[in-house]
């Protein structure tokens, strides 16, 4: 009878769940859709907080998580976004390891038969899923960080040894299915330790600007050590919740992928920045045009649709406080002012809709890079701060580069562009990028964040007296 | 695309090297009824930001509606005459070509001297005596109409700002001389039909005019021989009329070229056709060199509504309509023929503006005031120097200039799409055959039980999957922090495991997972939701 409660407790927070990732579809939605979750999962603790014991322990571990959770998700800044989420991803991985290890030290149900050589099998790959997954997620962290290089570090023969690795994983699993007692636990923790300098070793080959696509792929490795948990423990609440953050994350590695040009097999095997800066793009040669703030108010000033496109270098920069204010300033002008978002811009799917809604832009003028691309012919002026590779025009154009193919913002089709730039550098795919050189590009060379706020000082300068006027 | 060749060539003679501080020098136009400037207080300020000295001479923007005073606020110095002005200047800007001084009773060309740089219209090839008499006095010379047509060089191109005026004033001046209204009208009064327009010719000038006439209200039609600029006329909301013919007009350097006989002949009929409905005839057409092609004969202005205009944009160029009288407004039949020849000196403070924009943009390429050189080895500036230290340099040698291509065939694509082709068909096979030997094998050997979550987990991934994508990619880090949240539900795992017995590993284990899958749920759901409250419209 009680089981049967529990059971049917964890459908409803199964529905919940789906319906809360529902709810994501739209910004008018997502906060219920984020309530549906809350209250899916307040059902699902409740239900097993029925069934389960020792409370005092229950009741600390719980206590302590939720403390350190609610403190760090009201302090984590906007721009540190992917490192949460990486570190939360390995939290579902370390967790994953730990259920594995206990349920081989005592298995929840009687088993016999080949129940028991699946349910080995089950913990096997659920902690192999588990640790790879912390480790990896661990590293992902370290490099966002800057602890370690956030460049390709590359062991020498590296996929001998990554090959090795997996090889020695595979034979493993042998001996465990029928050992019994301590020898099969040493061999799980060896199993452990294989895999987890496997999870470091791979997402230490990545370079930074893959991050994006490691989080993603490790946020879906998570849902699937969920998953691994619930084969284990016979919960389907776990197989579902964990199939369903599976999918989302692997969706999400895939966009950031389209968005590169490049298939997960190639992300993996590392190091887009070190195989592209050997390669043969044509070197550029010609005269970019600099210009100045005060000219790029007066550009500003004249225009009537303006479009900007931001990269991480804005975040960076934390210039987009002020882009903000330019933003409102203009529109309150009657200026048509829009943002073209590029699917990889930010260090993490979504990442620049955040940091501009967190500067107060809001979201219905903040565009998706398909749909911006037909207007920028239309519009006079489009503001680059701090992209460089998602608006580089020989993706389109220049077969041989190695960014060919690479959708980008089409901005040079607008009247004029200006690109706030620290210097002539290339991004992070070390590709030249051509538009700098185009007639109507103007360079604003130096800190984002001080020509940011050089030209909003100007155009408030500009517009100060209309509202004087208002109040007299 | 184009790149600018680097600028501190070395090639360029000695001669060329000037000293700091170069003086560019504004005279007052000279031709009569000629009211443009070639430079407003607005662009003197950007030459000084070259770091030019600009010398303006008195009453020189007088018919542009700019004072003395505006010029020296803008840091000017104004000249009492012209030939002081001549003689002070290392640079000297002008709008018309050097006429005959009315008060000087001299020549302006006369007024050039060596090692001074002459920047104006020049028409090289319709006054050949002035280029000669310019080279004589052993100056250089850059003629604002040779500026070649290459993107790198629009910035420069004073013809189409010129154009773009002359086709908003043909308009205009149109509207003023027909006597009715533009827009279409439903009043108590009565209805008012809206004004047909015809624009033939769709350059920089056919373009301006008919987005004018269009935002006036009118009904536009277009012609032109060449089939490109179709979606040009389309985009400002005119009908294309088109000939169904198999020719294309295009020629070099995005002019037209002569057509063939049989082609004149069907437009001719078009237009004669056209010349009875539509209310007024805006022409524009030109070809480079030639005397402008006659489209409009005295016949077709003949058939036309009493009332109705016709503008002659080519009217200088002899004319595109057979009565055109260029310089002056006839009435014939009753419908009127506008020839005016100073449409953009009509609205001389916006085309003085424009055209002395250009030459800021000229004289910024020539190195400003610090390297300022006439580099023969760049084509723009090779192209629109007709005389270069007394040497006639006019024409310039012939350069490929690419009309824009109608369909630019790439080599590379065709092989690019042969490699999904060529893609083996073991490759294709190769994953429906693994799944098919993985379900085969579970088949036979998985028990029941793993069965039905295995049923579970697979639909809940199709689930995930058609639900995911309906995602916003505005919402996808919240979408991550949610799904780290609820990926927090490994809590019933330990949550199960821990028992009453502190000590046992079990307990510790599932304790310290309870802990880390807690921090998942209050951290993913509260940071979500802390994101999700930014978002706003």
């Amino acid at each position: 009878m009680e089981n049967n409660l529990v059971t049917t407790a964890y459908i409803v927070a199964s529905a919940l769940f789906i319906l809360s990732l529902a709810g994501l579809s739209q910004p008018e939605t997502a906060k219920r859709g984020n309530l549906l979750g809350i209250l899916g999962m307040a059902i699902a603790f409740g239900a097993t907080a029925l069934i389960c014991q020792g409370y005092p322990v229950q009741i600390g571990s719980i206590g302590l998580g939720v403390l350190v959770g609610v403190l760090a998700a009201a302090r984590v800044a906007m721009t540190d976004m992917p490192e949460m989420v990486a570190l939360l991803n390995s939290f579902v991985g370390l967790a994953a390891v730990l259920v594995g290890f206990a349920e081989y030290l005592q298995p929840s149900a009687a088993l016999t038969g080949t129940d028991i050589t699946v349910h080995r099998v089950e913990i096997y790959i659920g902690v192999f899923i588990g640790i790879v997954t912390f480790t990896g997620s661990m590293i992902a962290v370290a490099k966002l960080r800057g602890w370690v290089p956030s460049r390709a570090v590359l062991l020498p023969a590296r996929h001998v040894f990554t090959l090795g690795m997996l090889g020695a994983i595979a034979v493993l699993v042998a001996p465990f299915l029928t050992a019994t007692g301590s020898p099969g636990m040493w061999i799980l923790a060896a199993m452990t330790a294989i895999a987890g300098i496997f999870g470091i070793v791979i997402v230490m080959a990545i370079g930074g600007a893959d991050m994006a696509v490691v989080i993603s792929l490790l946020n879906s490795y998570s849902g699937l050590a969920s998953a691994a948990a619930g084969f284990m423990l016979n919960n389907d609440l776990l197989i579902i919740t964990g199939a369903l953050v599976g999918s989302s994350g692997a969706i999400l590695s895939y966009i950031m992928c389209k968005g590169m040009n490049r298939s997960f097999v190639n992300v993996l095997l590392g190091g887009f920045g070190e195989t592209a800066s050997s390669g043969k793009a044509a070197a550029l040669e010609g005269s970019a045009t600099s210009t100045t703030t005060g000219e790029v108010v007066e550009l500003l000033a004249n225009a009537q649709s303006v479009v900007i496109v931001p990269g991480y270098g804005m975040a960076v920069a934390q210039a987009q406080h002020p882009v903000a204010e330019i933003t409102r300033l203009l529109r309150a002008q009657g200026k048509q002012v829009r943002f073209g978002i590029h699917p990889v811009a930010g260090r993490m799917p979504g990442h620049m809709n955040v940091l501009l809604a967190e500067a107060n832009v809001p979201y219905d003028i903040v565009l998706e890079m398909d749909e911006i691309n037909d207007d920028l012919s239309h519009t006079d002026v489009v503001l680059v701060v701090g992209a460089n590779d998602t608006v580089n025009p020989s993706a389109k154009n220049d077969p041989t580069s190695p960014i060919a193919g690479m959708p980008v913002m089409e901005v040079w089709e607008a009247d004029t562009v200006v690109v706030l730039k620290r210097g002539m550098s290339s991004g992070y795919a070390g590709v030249e990028n051509p538009l700098f050189f185009n007639d109507n590009t103007l360079m604003l060379f130096g800190d984002a964040k001080t020509n940011v706020n050089g030209i909003l000082a100007q155009l408030s300068a500009s517009t100060a007296p209309t509202p004087a006027l208002a109040a007299a | 695309m184009t790149i600018a060749a680097p600028k501190d060539n070395s090639v360029a003679a000695p001669l060329d090297a000037a000293p700091l501080g170069l003086k560019v020098g504004i005279p007052k136009e000279v031709f009569a009824g000629e009211q443009r400037v070639a430079a407003t207080p607005d662009t003197a300020k950007k030459l000084q930001k070259l770091g030019f000295e600009v010398l303006v001479e008195t009453q020189a923007g007088a018919g542009a509606s700019f004072t003395d005073s505006a010029y020296e606020a803008a840091g000017c110095t104004v000249v009492a005459d012209a030939i002081s002005l001549w003689e002070a200047a290392d640079v000297v800007l002008k709008v018309r070509s050097p006429q005959h001084h009315p008060t000087l009773d001299r020549h302006e060309a006369t007024l050039l001297k060596p090692e001074q740089t002459l920047v104006s219209f020049i028409w090289p090839a319709q006054n050949p005596e002035l280029l000669e008499q310019l080279a004589h006095q052993g100056g250089t010379v850059l003629a604002m109409d040779s500026v070649p047509r290459i993107s790198r060089a629009q910035k420069l191109d004073a013809l189409s700002s010129m154009a773009n005026i002359g086709g908003y004033r043909a308009v205009i001046e149109a509207a003023s001389h027909f006597g009715r209204c533009f827009t279409g009208q439903i009043t108590a009064a009565g209805k008012m039909p809206p004004a047909k327009v015809m624009v033939i010719g769709v350059g920089v000038a056919g373009l301006a005019a008919i987005g004018a006439a269009k935002s006036l209200g009118a009904i536009v039609k277009a012609f032109d021989t060449r089939l490109v600029v179709k979606e040009q006329v389309q985009s400002l909301g005119a009908e294309f009329l088109e000939l169904h013919f198999e020719e294309d007009g295009s020629g070099e350097g995005g002019y037209a070229k002569v057509m063939s006989p049989a082609f004149i002949a069907a437009e001719m009929a078009l237009f004669a056709q056209q010349a009875k409905d539509v209310d007024i005839i805006i022409t524009t057409a030109l070809i480079p060199g030639k005397p402008a092609p006659l489209l409009i004969t005295q016949e077709m202005v003949e058939s036309m509504k009493p009332g109705s205009v016709v503008v002659d944009l080519a009217a200088e160029q002899g004319g595109n309509c057979e009565v055109t009288e260029p310089g002056q407004v006839i009435s014939h039949n009753g419908v009127t023929i506008i020839g005016l020849t100073d449409l953009p000196s009509r609205m001389a403070s916006q085309a003085s503006q424009l055209y002395g924009n250009n030459l800021v943009h000229l004289l910024s390429d020539l190195g400003g005031a610090e390297n300022f050189t006439v580099n023969m080895e760049d084509q723009v500036i090779r192209a629109t120097t007709v005389i270069h230290n007394g040497q006639v340099t006019w024409p310039p040698p012939k350069v490929e200039a690419p009309a824009p291509s109608v369909s630019p065939t790439s080599p590379t694509s065709p092989t690019a799409e042969e490699i999904p082709a060529a893609k083996p068909w073991f490759s294709q096979l190769l994953w429906p055959v693994l799944i098919g030997l993985a379900c085969v094998a579970i088949g036979l050997w998985a028990p029941a039980s793993f069965m039905t979550h295995l049923t579970v987990f697979v639909l809940a991934s199709f689930l995930g999957w058609k639900v995911i994508w309906d995602v916003s990619p505005s919402l996808h880090t919240p979408l991550m922090s949610v799904t780290n949240a609820i990926s927090g539900i490994i809590i019933i795992g330990g949550m199960l495991q821990i028992s009453n017995n502190i000590a046992s590993p079990m307990t510790i284990l599932g304790a310290i997972a309870l802990f880390l899958g807690t921090v998942n749920i209050a951290g993913g759901f509260m940071v979500s939701q802390r994101m999700l409250n930014m978002f706003h419209k």
